[in-house]
């Protein structure tokens, strides 16, 4: 095996800036053929010049008064496009881009993919299928709409209630999600969280999708099969999954239409009731987490962080994109998965990788660490995993057996 | 990523699938800078264990040392500079808590294996600095070439402590044992001194040895003093097997035999065996041969003394049932057990005779038959497989070990039955390898080894002696079920489950100098001078100790630091011929000469000890205890233990296990570990 050659930069091609720091994406990128660079928070400073690794030290807070010097200073560097990697730097790469690209759209474009409230009348208005949703500036904004959709769903008093979800408007994933039956449960959000948006419950399977669009058309699109929302998912999905492929593929297209998205990445859920009906949840225009990029590197072959630039770049050529994607489902090598673990006792003194986990078929690694602190914090809202274990098969209905399996195990004791 | 030129994946699917994502993650860490290695260090490192853990895997390893190494595994570690790491550190990765470090460690040697053997040309180490290595590594970790886990490598490492094992092995067949042969020979012998049981691994060695010195290309100059004895009392014990000619060859020449080479045969098969504790298959051979021929060069091929002799004579017909039933060249190794179990009389008992014809013709269960033929194959059939464990059992109590199982209460049951209540120990088995269920009585309600969920162990053994390979499964759940019922009390479990479980003569007396609730040590003093009124012969009024008695050590390692709780098994205190008093005890762990820290080494010979005990100091042993049974009826004379001597055992306790447990004021108490073996 030979070291690594350190990677042309093709001068003809795009120059990205990467907003946020990730070492997955920055060592991707650093092995890909574009002039790229790291916008970061001073903390990344000394890594990056340690490292020969371009630089330029930003922090992201609200958009402010300052906000046009980093589009200048980037634009003075000759770069072409700027990426977002979090959900806090989504509407940065909207008003950067709007200055590089002379596209003041942009900027609005991203505002809309930034708050979830937006989002939902943009998806309707777009004749997308959405739930009931509204927000709430209070409690008794979350017990109006409790009662509610209650009502509407033809609830007697005394029959337990369908839920309702909180979600922050501003943060990615799971992040401030909570699920609320009872008036009751109200009372236990802090202040603090509000406002949110709330929305009512669908019954159903959901699925997220990683689409890469470039000129308008999408080029890469993966469904990624959630086993239980929250700790499980893997790639590609299973074939009752994918057999809806047609009609995900149309949602997107409409989806692309109705946000009048051109180029880059996005990143929405989906429920599909069991009669087949499509409603969508949420969309991102940033890489999603829970490592769907590793799952799909290990599935396909492909690096996701360098299709991200490709997607953005606007000096990609045609060619080029054609020829870098593999072709979806077909092409995959096996079926990549990853488990997010919480640990199930209320106390835990030590990791413990269960056997059965570490001598299966499909195991591959995981990233856990010891405990830090003995007593487990008692879960409200969907909190952080502990760690992900990752496996990787053949047959897509063992992968998904095996993750749910996952979820009876003790990883921790 | 070239391909590897020297799988040995041999046909192994699971391998060839696990070095699949090995090369692919290894070519993922090729790929990325330096700055971005770490990243991708997660899934070489948990694809090269799960490599490693697989037949043929350290082959596999080897035969990517440079791609691995050249791929950055080793970046930014010490080990990224091969020509400067010393071998007498490689012990300590080796048996890191830190899986990863161990991993790490073990590529390590298998990249200088590579080099060695030329596979992969480095700068900057030769082949031969590469080799000198190797070497010394092996000598500074002999222990991991023979012996199975000990209590605290299992609590530590958990399934690492058996691949580094395998990885030893792996290093020894490839690098040679000739460098490394005097301490090699030195170490078998203390083993076979402890005369265990289970001699596999200790056979499996001297086969090596035998290899390489059978190989004209290898010049061992005067290395391997005493290596002769141990190959011979293998392969060539006597005139007639001189040259390991295979034993229908042998069986043949003894057709031509006159009484006074028989006698020559039996009498040199002997000699061997006491002497070593290793019986040849040739052996069996001539003894199953002198079945028909006479009584006297029975006995002669056996080495009895007059009471074995005796005992022989008056149970004649016994004796040969037993002998054609159990004792095979497969199972050679059970005549040594036979001739103890003549020697110690025990047939004298009423009920072990008819209970050894029970077992000789007794129906197994297909579960029993199938454990045991996975085990050891199907060559005895089982039930003579089983006999033949029972034979050594019987003869060898203080043999039993546990085997890389956190099973060291069962262990401990067995060799206290063997040893006090043969008949007792005969009853169990037949309920387990029968009826594939053993009832105790726990207070009168019994407990079923069936209806019990869950015992200590979570996997079945397979790397014990026959009897144990069928009952501790059953004991254990047992056990562990008994201290369910005791989940609510007050108070160690131990108190009430340990006269329960091993039976009457276990002593209802009970003392314990933990806290359980605090982990702390509570009333040390009188903790000590009651253990000395009850067992040193000078504060009991002289009195031996009658039955073997259970008690639990805080086991520590050689820096005395705490390891966890362990089960012994107290057999005789007396004074050893230096004249210092002295505590001889049986320890299901496989090897009992262990290095407990501060001065506190367990002595397996050269102190008095039968085979099988270890002994120490009576205060360094009374230093490390912290549960032991007695007989409150009797008092002894607590007051007159000198305060000095108490003195000096909670020093000893403070410099070790006890540092974090004194009583308030003193020093902070640690929570209670979950881990170990506990009394």
């Amino acid at each position: 095996m030979s070291k690594p050659e350190p990677v042309r930069r093709n001068p003809e091609k795009g120059y990205v800036a990467v907003l946020g720091w990730s070492l997955n994406a920055v060592e991707a990128l650093d092995r890909f053929d574009r002039r790229y660079v790291v916008v970061a928070p001073d903390w990344a400073e000394e890594y990056c010049e340690k490292n020969d690794i371009p630089y330029v030290s930003w922090n992201f807070e609200r958009l402010n008064d300052r906000s046009m010097e980093i589009a200048e200073t980037l634009q003075k560097m000759g770069v072409d496009v700027a990426i977002p990697l979090y959900e806090e730097t989504v509407e940065w790469a909207g008003a950067i881009n709007s200055v590089l690209m002379g596209n003041p759209r942009l900027f609005g474009q991203a505002m809309l993919l930034r708050d979830k409230a937006l989002m939902k009348r943009r998806a309707q208005l777009g004749g997308i299928r959405v739930g009931i949703f509204e927000e709430a500036h209070d409690k008794d904004d979350v017990i109006r709409f409790l009662k509610r959709v209650n009502q509407t769903l033809l609830k007697l008093d005394g029959d337990p209630n369908d839920p309702i979800h909180l979600k922050a408007f501003d943060k990615a994933g799971c992040l401030g999600h909570r699920v609320i039956r009872t008036p009751d449960e109200v009372d236990t959000i802090p202040d603090e969280e509000f406002p949110v948006l709330m929305e009512s419950h669908l019954d159903g399977w959901e699925f997220a999708v990683e689409a890469w669009i470039f000129n308008g058309k999408i080029r890469f699109l993966n469904i990624s099969e959630y086993v239980t929302l929250g700790y499980s998912v893997f790639v590609p999905a299973t074939p009752e999954l994918e057999k809806f492929r047609p009609q995900i593929t149309q949602q997107i297209e409409k989806l692309i239409k109705a946000f009048e998205i051109d180029f880059g990445f996005i990143h929405p859920e989906y429920f599909v009731t069991s009669d087949g009906e499509m409603y969508f949840g949420e969309v991102a225009y940033r890489p999603p987490g829970f490592k769907v990029f590793e799952l799909l590197e290990r599935a396909y072959g492909f690096n996701a962080y360098q299709a991200l630039v490709l997607a953005f770049d606007p000096k990609t050529t045609e060619e080029e994109i054609e020829a870098f994607f593999p072709r979806e489902v077909d092409d995959a090598r096996g079926h990549a998965g990853c488990f997010g673990v919480y640990p199930r006792r209320r106390v835990v003194s030590e990791l413990s990788m269960p056997e059965e986990t570490e001598d299966h078929d499909y195991f591959e690694s995981h990233e856990l660490t010891a405990p830090q602190e003995e007593t487990v914090t008692k879960r409200t809202a969907f909190g952080t995993h502990w760690g992900l274990v990752y496996f990787f098969g053949d047959n897509p209905h063992q992968m998904r057996d095996l993750l749910k399996r996952q979820e009876e195990l003790d990883f921790y004791v | 990523m070239k391909p590897s030129n020297s799988d040995s994946s041999g046909g192994n699917a699971a391998l060839v699938k696990r070095l699949a994502a090995l090369d692919d993650a290894t070519q993922a860490m090729a790929e990325t800078r330096d700055f971005g290695k770490h990243l991708k260090l997660r899934r070489v490192l948990d694809s090269l264990r799960r490599v490693m853990l697989q037949p043929g895997g350290f082959a596999a390893v080897e035969a990517r040392a440079a791609d691995l190494d050249e791929a950055g595994l080793f970046h930014g570690t010490d080990w990224a500079t091969p020509e400067v790491l010393i071998p007498a550190l490689s012990g300590n990765g080796l048996h890191s808590e830190n899986a990863d470090t161990v991993l790490i460690e073990a590529v390590s040697e298998l990249r200088m294996l590579a080099i060695a053997t030329g596979e992969y040309p480095h700068p900057m180490v030769s082949a031969e600095d590469a080799r000198q290595f190797l070497t010394q590594v092996m000598a500074t970790n002999l222990a991991l070439l023979f012996t199975p886990p000990n209590e605290e490598e299992r609590i530590k490492q958990g399934r690492m402590a058996q691949l580094i094992r395998n990885l030893f092995r792996h290093l020894g067949e490839k690098v040679g044992y000739e460098s490394i042969l005097d301490r090699l020979v030195e170490e078998i012998w203390r083993i076979l001194r402890q005369r265990p049981i289970q001699v596999e691994q200790v056979q499996h060695l001297i086969t090596q040895i035998a290899i390489y010195r059978s190989d004209p290309d290898i010049d061992l100059g005067s290395a391997g003093q005493g290596v002769d004895r141990l190959i011979s009392s293998l392969f060539g014990t006597t005139e007639a097997c001189r040259e390991d000619p295979g034993v229908e060859v042998y069986r043949e020449r003894l057709d031509a035999m006159d009484a006074n080479a028989l006698q020559y045969e039996a009498a040199g098969f002997a000699r061997a065996m006491h002497d070593t504790g290793l019986v040849s298959p040739y052996h069996a051979v001539l003894l199953r041969f002198l079945l028909d021929e006479s009584d006297y060069l029975l006995a002669e091929a056996m080495g009895l003394s007059s009471t074995g002799r005796d005992c022989m004579l008056r149970y004649h017909d016994l004796v040969h049932r037993l002998i054609e039933a159990a004792v095979h060249p497969q199972t050679a190794q059970s005549i040594y057990g036979l001739a103890l179990l003549l020697d110690r009389g025990i047939l004298y008992q009423p009920p072990v005779a008819p209970a050894l014809w029970r077992q000789i013709a007794l129906p197994l269960s297909p579960y029993a038959q199938e454990r045991l033929t996975l085990a050891y194959g199907s060559t005895p059939a089982p039930g003579a497989r089983l006999l033949s464990g029972v034979l050594s059992i019987l003869g060898l109590p203080l043999g039993v070990g546990q085997g890389d199982n956190p099973t060291c209460q069962s262990a401990r049951a067995l060799s206290m039955w063997a040893y006090n209540d043969p008949d007792y120990l005969l009853q169990v088995l037949v309920w387990a390898a029968r009826d594939d269920e053993v009832i105790m009585h726990f207070e009168g309600q019994p407990i079923s080894s069936r209806e019990s969920t869950g015992g200590v162990a979570t996997t079945l053994p397979t790397d014990l002696d026959p009897v144990s390979l069928i009952a501790v499964p059953h004991l254990d759940r047992i056990y562990a079920e008994m201290g369910r019922r005791c989940a609510d009390r007050q108070g160690d479990p131990h108190r009430w489950v340990n006269p329960e479980f091993h039976g009457w003569s276990s002593a209802r007396g009970f003392r314990i100098n933990v806290d359980v609730e605090t982990g702390k040590l509570v009333e040390l003093d009188e903790f000590l001078r009651h253990f000395y009124a009850a067992y040193h012969p000078h504060y009991n009024g002289d009195q031996p100790l009658i039955h073997p008695q259970p008690a639990g050590v805080a086991v520590t390692d050689s820096a005395a630091r705490y390891i966890g709780w362990h089960a012994i098994t107290i057999l005789r205190v007396g004074l050893d011929p230096q004249d210092v008093m002295r505590l001889y005890f049986y320890n299901p762990n496989n090897d009992s000469g262990q290095d407990w820290g501060d001065g506190v080494v367990v002595s397996t010979a050269g102190h008095g000890e039968r085979f099988g005990e270890g002994s120490l100091q009576f205060e360094q042993f009374a230093s490390r205890l912290y549960i032991y049974h007695f007989d409150p009826l009797e008092r002894g004379d607590p007051e007159r233990v000198p305060a000095e001597e108490i003195d000096r055992i909670i020093g000893y306790i403070r410099r070790s296990w006890g540092a974090d447990r004194l009583p308030a004021g003193e020093l902070q108490a640690s929570p209670e570990p979950s881990s170990g073996c506990p009394g």
